[in-house]
């Protein structure tokens, strides 16, 4: 199969999770009793009829396939629909807060994969050292402390030492700063949020490469190279690093949907402006087509994100470029 | 090396104070930066639905009059003074001259017009002002007399009316449009143009962030002036930050940067000694005006469960087994008062404190249900059992979005226990328990939060018994005495235009409904806020919140 071919393949193989991700979200979306509009009901001042007219207005007192036929419907138009809480566009709310949300993750998954990919052949190259040792023990404490609590644990600290902003993106007086000052200022206000972000990501990654590196270091062609007297750091950075940070790459398409939707308990503690607070309670208070534009969000995410990595690992691998299985 | 080296001076770079905030101080001075919770959805007064709107359009938009919460008088606001007819159909109302929209546009009769006649009553419009003012299944009509007169024909008296109408009014000349063309509903959102949400309120929209913050800056052509003739408001600016986590709101308000934090009572032992290290002052504004209360569906699914919750002497047993004081102490850290009526203390005017109150006595509630009700424990398993045998199982729903109701829950399951009663707790999302409550009736007990008013009449949709949150006795055709009783107290008080006479009607109601305990009521949480000191002349209340009124509000240095 020509490359061309096999990415088209993959596209095509993508396309009905789509449809049937949204499908499915709808389908949970009712199976939880109630709608949007019932915590209306609890209102002394508004009436039954109120009610039934909201839910009229925007098909919910219709079975479920006819609702998600109204709503494949408008998307065909490339209309999200309306946010019940809203009352806006839902692709305005979700684009109003994007950016937010991938400063936020992008930021974190960055210093997580680069200190993870460096750390990790380190590591491997010295299995002895203290470094390997001291990054053991952050790795294991990261992987075991509970996201927020970290968090938590953070902003006590900030608060009781000063220096660090407590929470939000920008502070207070953001509007009167300078250009460098803004951008010191949300500078300042990503360091706790993206530490607890990206730490758990570090350790799960930097065991994993770890792991694989030390795995390369034992291969016959390691020796070979050495024999040659290929430079240490060429054998580390060019030679096990490129055939160790394949399962990584096929890791980083997974993870390409979490860059907006896995932020959300961060952003609540934090205060962080972003789309994952937003979801959580538009889930919680089922804003239906609120939840449906970001599930079409995440599993476009999904779908691209697996294609890029494939187009990655081509670059990295070229054993996967050639169409040949190489040794293993 | 070198790249450690720049982490470092990074690192400081981050953790420095940022310069010129010490000439910052008066912009700081002069602005009033608030917490919430959540976000505001919309600027659309009048089709927002939650309190997080509402958090904001308080200080954009009026009604023509104002409800004092220190005096529980109704003031004249965009109003100057009124009429009422002798049979109390025909209100007149004098508009105030002068007023201008924010925008800087008179502020006429054609404005008032406007919000009820083509947004109000508009049917294609759904919003719960309607409900306000739909009268016996009536609306209200308008007349405009000229640019300051505003007649209001009633279809029947309404003792509410006047405290209605602070109800806020919108701008025609901007909304007009979206009304022809359809959009009403949208417009107004989170994305629109400041300058485009146009009130005649203290403050109006500088810029909004979506999920960060809401800026207000004062309001150039308020009309209202200070004693001295001094224009107000006196704050330049009002900050409403969304911080959705408690904690943080703590600890942003600890560091300086909020100016109010709203207290839970486990806060109080941690905040107080830091008052004035940390520059603020706690009030405690008084109990809450809404709680939450046990209710028994009187319609439930299993036959021999309606004999029992039917039962008024099981229910006065059950309000005896309920340790009221361990819960204020536990859930609420001491600072909740033990309710006896449907209506909190805070309600003005209106709130008896003759209803019957229910001690907590586990041995009386043992014995009302042993020796009144009937009920024995024959197989000796530490649950009674009714005549027929089955033994005392409850299913206790309630919501788990806030923790102090499931606490309150759980203490109830505990209390009950006591007493020889099996309590399941079920928790669920709140539209779930809704609908549970509202449409399919499938459930047997609950634990709910009800909110209230200054105004007893706006909760007749929980107590009327066609009301659509009687939730506890929906069926068609089983109105009891007791119902009839209160449909016709309610009733009465509605088109009643005499205060005093209005008191005895709720006053008879009150003590009905803590007699018949078809809602169980359980302790008021009290309302304390920590207030930087900064401000002067700050007297909360529970009904008007911690600043009213906003535009006098007031720092030592101004």
């Amino acid at each position: 199969m020509s490359r061309r071919n096999l990415f088209f393949h993959r596209f095509l193989m993508a396309l009905p999770l789509l449809f049937l991700l949204p499908l499915l979200t709808f389908w949970l979306m009712h199976l939880v009793p109630g709608n949007y509009f019932d915590s209306l009901r609890m209102n002394p001042q508004i009436s039954q009829a109120t009610v039934a007219q909201y839910e009229k207005l925007y098909h919910l007192n219709e079975p479920v396939l006819v609702q998600y036929g109204y709503w494949l419907k408008q998307l065909c138009k490339l209309d999200f629909g309306y946010s019940f809480a809203y009352k806006q566009p839902v692709l305005d709310i979700l684009l109003s807060r994007l950016a937010n949300t991938v400063l936020l993750t992008g930021v974190s998954f960055a210093w997580a994969w680069i200190l993870a990919v460096f750390l990790g052949l380190l590591a491997a190259r010295y299995p002895r050292s203290f470094l390997n040792g001291l990054l053991e023990w952050i790795a294991y404490g990261a992987l075991s402390v509970p996201n927020f609590f970290l968090c938590l644990l953070l902003l006590y600290l900030a608060a009781a030492w000063g220096g660090l902003p407590l929470g939000g993106m920008r502070s207070v007086a953001y509007e009167s700063f300078s250009g460098g000052e803004k951008a010191v200022d949300i500078l300042r206000h990503l360091v706790i949020p993206s530490f607890v972000l990206g730490i758990g990501i570090f350790a799960f990654l930097f065991r994993l490469m770890r792991a694989q590196a030390r795995e390369i270091f034992e291969k016959d062609f390691i020796l070979y190279l050495r024999i040659w007297h290929i430079p240490g750091p060429k054998i580390l950075f060019k030679h096990v690093a490129r055939n160790a940070i394949n399962p990584l790459v096929t890791l980083l398409g997974m993870q390409l949907p979490a860059l907006v939707s896995g932020a959300a308990l961060v952003e609540i503690f934090t205060g962080w402006p972003g789309l994952g607070s937003v979801m959580l309670q538009a889930v919680r208070a089922q804003d239906l087509f609120l939840v449906l534009g970001n599930m079409v969000m995440v599993s476009c995410l999904l779908v691209v994100g697996n294609l890029l990595s494939d187009i990655l690992l081509l670059i990295v691998d070229p054993r996967i470029r050639s169409g040949k299985g190489g040794p293993s | 090396m070198n790249s450690k080296c720049y982490i470092f001076v990074l690192l400081l770079l981050l953790s420095g104070p940022v310069s010129g905030q010490a000439a910052k101080s008066d912009f700081f001075d002069k602005t009033l930066v608030l917490p919430i919770a959540t976000e505001p959805k919309t600027f659309n007064v009048l089709v927002a639905q939650e309190t997080s709107s509402a958090e904001v359009t308080q200080y954009l938009f009026e009604g023509l009059t104002e409800f004092d919460p220190w005096t529980w008088a109704i003031l004249p606001k965009l109003a100057e003074s009124w009429e009422q007819s002798s049979d109390g159909l025909v209100w007149t109302f004098h508009l105030r001259k002068g007023v201008r929209w924010s925008d800087g546009q008179p502020f006429t009769s054609r404005d008032v017009r406007f919000t009820f006649e083509d947004v109000i009553f508009n049917p294609a419009i759904p919003n719960s002002a309607r409900d306000i003012f739909t009268i016996q299944g009536k609306p209200i009509t308008l007349k405009i007399v000229d640019d300051q007169t505003v007649e209001f024909h009633l279809p029947a008296p309404f003792a509410p009316f006047l405290l209605s109408l602070s109800q806020p009014i919108i701008p025609e000349h901007i909304l007009e449009n979206s009304v022809h063309d359809g959009t009403f509903s949208s417009a107004w959102g989170l994305g629109e143009k400041p300058d485009r949400v146009v009130g005649t309120g203290p403050f109006k929209i500088a810029k909004v962030l979506p999920g960060e913050k809401v800026e207000l800056v004062r309001n150039p052509f308020f009309w209202k002036k200070d004693v001295d003739g001094k224009p107000l408001p006196r704050m330049d600016r009002i900050i409403l930050l969304i911080v959705p986590s408690q904690e943080n709101q703590l600890l942003r308000f600890l560091d300086g940067e909020t100016d109010l934090y709203v207290l839970r009572g486990a806060d109080y032992p941690v905040l107080k000694p830091l008052e004035r290290k940390k520059h603020f002052k706690i009030y405690q504004a008084g109990p809450s005006l809404g709680s939450s209360f046990v209710a028994f569906n009187q319609q439930p699914r299993t036959p021999w469960k309606k004999k029992w919750y039917q039962n008024r002497d099981l229910r006065r047993a059950l309000s005896h087994g309920i340790d009221r004081a361990s819960m204020a102490d536990i859930v609420f850290n001491r600072f909740a008062v033990k309710q006896c009526s449907p209506l909190s203390p805070s309600v003005p005017f209106f709130y008896s404190d003759e209803a019957p109150c229910y001690d907590y006595d586990p041995k009386t509630a043992k014995t009302i249900l042993t020796e009144i009700v009937g009920f024995q424990d024959k197989d000796k398993d530490g649950i009674l059992e009714d005549e027929e045998g089955h033994p005392l199982e409850i299913v206790l729903v309630t919501n788990t979005e806030d923790p102090t109701r499931l606490q309150l829950a759980q203490m109830i399951r505990e209390d009950w226990r006591r007493i020889g009663i099996q309590v399941h707790l079920l928790p669920m999302e709140f539209n779930a328990l809704v609908s549970k409550l509202t449409v399919t009736h499938d459930w047997e007990a609950v634990v709910i939060g009800l909110t209230g008013s200054s105004e007893p009449h706006f909760g007749a949709n929980v107590w009327l018994s066609n009301g659509n949150l009687h939730f506890w006795n929906t069926g068609v055709g089983n109105k009891t005495y007791i119902e009839t009783k209160v449909d016709e107290l309610f009733g009465k008080a509605a088109v009643t235009l005499d205060r005093d006479k209005r008191k005895e009607y709720y006053d008879e109601w009150q003590r009905i409904e803590a007699e018949e305990l078809l809602l169980i009521p359980t302790v008021l949480p009290e309302v304390l806020y920590a207030v930087r000191d900064r401000f002067v002349s700050v007297k909360p209340t529970p009904l008007g919140g911690p600043f009213y009124p906003i535009e006098e509000l007031e720092t030592r240095r101004s």
